[in-house]
């Protein structure tokens, strides 16, 4: 690889735009390709199976030839209700895998850079703040409140955008209440039933760092599920 | 999971040239059966054999620091290794887990 090259990939992933490193395993000669842009000279034949792999977000060999290709796509979003302790745990573990984290919070005593170094916060209620947040299918919600003023918005948010995955924190009788609210506010029993919650996998722990463990162990398992 | 733009791999190597140190990117371009990383996984190399990321469960990283060092030494550019099952009963490199996989080493220049 030219160090141009990975110049160009450094620049590419640190502006987050997806990308694939295109190889020619004989000869060692490597380059980047981006949706929309051709690739050239020795590549120029390849530029539809290239795509097919960035399509498919997989990286491998393409058949019959000596051409590796190797995808580079952009984390999945988790947005977090309420930069709570369990939250800064949460942030503690996304940082090993692969997701960018987000945190709403209207309260501004919890929402602190002091609290969450170099992380966006968003200090506002969740109907404002998702008004500057790009969000899809293949985003999560995490509502770590466990208040109604705050996490039911952000919930009904996730279930009308039809977030892949959606868990939140409290006890059973927390969720039953919050169960009976989201069915006052019109939601089906299926999109009901598609939170998580009480949130996460059962570990047995009680304390902060053990809940959020049980909650990116779930998180994980499902975005593979999905 | 996939790679991401959170895998510093490769700002590592960048870190390392930097400083002018000479790095081997090492990747795993094939698997056959169970093996420990997939596709895409990724060490580096610098001439003196510190390395870091992997390309296995810790069972051929000694070998590909060998052969990348080997690769700094002859000037190449780039070279193919299979790694396959391992006898149990002796101490050579290769794969405990019964997987194959293939290491891409390639020089950054």
């Amino acid at each position: 690889m030219k160090i141009t090259t990975l110049e160009q990939i450094i620049k590419n992933k640190s502006s987050k735009t997806e990308f694939a490193i295109v190889t020619n395993l004989q000869n060692g000669e490597s380059q980047v390709f981006e949706p929309g842009k051709k690739l050239t000279g020795e590549f120029e034949n390849f530029n539809k199976q290239v795509e097919n792999f960035f399509n498919s977000k997989k990286n491998g060999i393409i058949e019959n030839s000596e051409i590796f290709v190797e995808t580079y796509v952009r984390p999945i979003k988790v947005i977090i209700i309420g930069a709570v302790h369990i939250a800064q745990y949460l942030v503690d573990f996304a940082k090993s895998l692969n997701f960018e984290i987000l945190i709403i919070d209207p309260r501004g005593y919890f929402a602190t850079s002091q609290r969450f170094p170099d992380l966006k916060i968003i200090n506002k209620w969740p109907d404002e703040a998702f008004k500057e947040i790009e969000t899809n299918k293949t985003t999560a919600l995490i509502a770590l409140t466990h208040d109604p003023k705050i996490d039911d918005p952000a919930l009904q948010y996730a279930l009308n955008k039809k977030f892949y995955y959606v868990g939140a924190l409290g006890s059973k009788k927390t969720h039953e209440n919050r169960c009976q609210r989201l069915k006052e506010a019109g939601f089906t029993d299926e999109q009901i039933n598609s939170i998580y919650g009480p949130i996460g996998i059962k570990l047995g722990g009680k304390s902060a760092p053990e809940i959020a463990l049980s909650i990116i162990a779930q998180l994980v398992s499902e975005t593979y599920n999905k | 999971m996939r790679n991401s733009f959170d895998e510093k791999i490769l700002d590592e190597a960048y870190d390392w040239i930097k400083t002018n140190q000479k790095v081997v990117l090492a990747t795993v371009i094939q698997t056959w059966g169970s093996s420990p990383r997939q596709v895409g996984s990724r060490m580096i190399v610098n001439e003196k054999g510190d390395f870091s990321g992997s390309v296995s469960g810790g069972c051929v990283e000694t070998a590909v620091v060998r052969e990348s060092i080997d690769l700094i030494k002859e000037n190449k550019l780039c070279k193919k290794i299979e790694f396959k099952v391992s006898n149990e009963s002796a101490w050579e490199v290769g794969l405990a887990c019964g997987g194959e996989i293939a290491v891409y080493l390639e020089q950054v220049n």
